[in-house]
């Protein structure tokens, strides 16, 4: 029996920084803020990747952040979603050839959502939580047809 | 002791106490034995979550008691710091310091009386 079935609630996210110019950040902040207000249906940022369903990750990883996102990703409890917000994170952007960069994010762990733009707007992060939200719990339900050992 | 007490707007029997602490007991581990099916052990998920940074060793992360007052003795360093160095440890400083302050206590006691 899985008991957090019947304790089911909104999408917890947590954010990770992993070498953003803050743009992005903002731009998060802004979709939390009264004007677009993604808290009125329950989604909130969580302090910590253990408490949350999705990751959502900007900027390009940089050497530095390479281990501490994945480490971070794999303590993210199952299922899980990954979001990837800015153009940064998505390709590289304008730092794709930095020598301080290990690439983009999908170098490091499998990534579900892109919502490029630079930075990307809090109507295109709400619609890429809103994807993220959709493709959790189709995975949610292949997860309950296949119970784990 | 274990009968009913009997307080003219209720009961209190520490029999039924014990029951119900007991029954209630018996659920919350039932509960939490239910626990979540997809956490995977001997992962990362079993570690602590540090922002992203590696754990260190027990020894390094061991959170001593000192810690707790650790504004206290920050604050107070000047005074703080020449009483630890006093404290070396060896018996006969201890002792001399308590000859010390016994002839100092008695030469002002000599002198004031």
């Amino acid at each position: 029996m899985k008991l957090n079935k019947y304790f089911n609630r909104s999408l917890w996210v947590f954010h990770i920084n992993t070498g953003s110019c803050n743009g992005c950040d903002i731009e998060i902040v802004a979709a939390l803020t009264p004007r677009y207000d993604l808290e009125r249906f329950g989604i909130k940022l969580v302090g910590s990747p253990k408490h949350a369903d999705v990751l959502l990750v900007t900027g390009p990883v940089t050497e530095k952040m390479a281990d501490r996102v994945k480490r971070v990703y794999e303590q993210t409890p199952d299922p899980k979603a990954v979001i990837v917000v800015g153009t940064c994170g998505t390709s590289g952007g304008v730092f794709h050839n930095s020598y301080i960069l290990r690439g983009c994010v999908d170098k490091i762990m499998p990534v579900d959502v892109y919502v490029p733009g630079c930075p990307a707007r809090p109507e295109a992060i709400i619609n890429g939580v809103l994807q993220a939200w959709i493709k959790l719990e189709k995975l949610k339900e292949s997860m309950e047809a296949i119970p784990a050992k | 002791m274990l009968g009913l007490l009997e307080t003219g707007s209720g009961f209190w029997s520490a029999i039924i106490w014990v029951i119900i602490v007991l029954v209630i007991g018996s659920i919350v581990i039932y509960v939490r034995n239910k626990g979540e099916d997809s956490y995977k052990k001997d992962t990362e998920q079993d570690k602590p979550f540090i922002s992203g940074n590696p754990e260190g060793s027990k020894e390094n992360s061991h959170l001593s008691a000192s810690h707790i007052y650790w504004g206290f003795t920050e604050a107070l360093k000047g005074y703080y710091k020449p009483l630890v160095k006093m404290h070396t440890g060896n018996i006969n400083d201890y002792s001399s310091w308590i000859i010390l302050v016994t002839v100092i206590i008695l030469i002002i006691i000599g002198v004031s009386g």
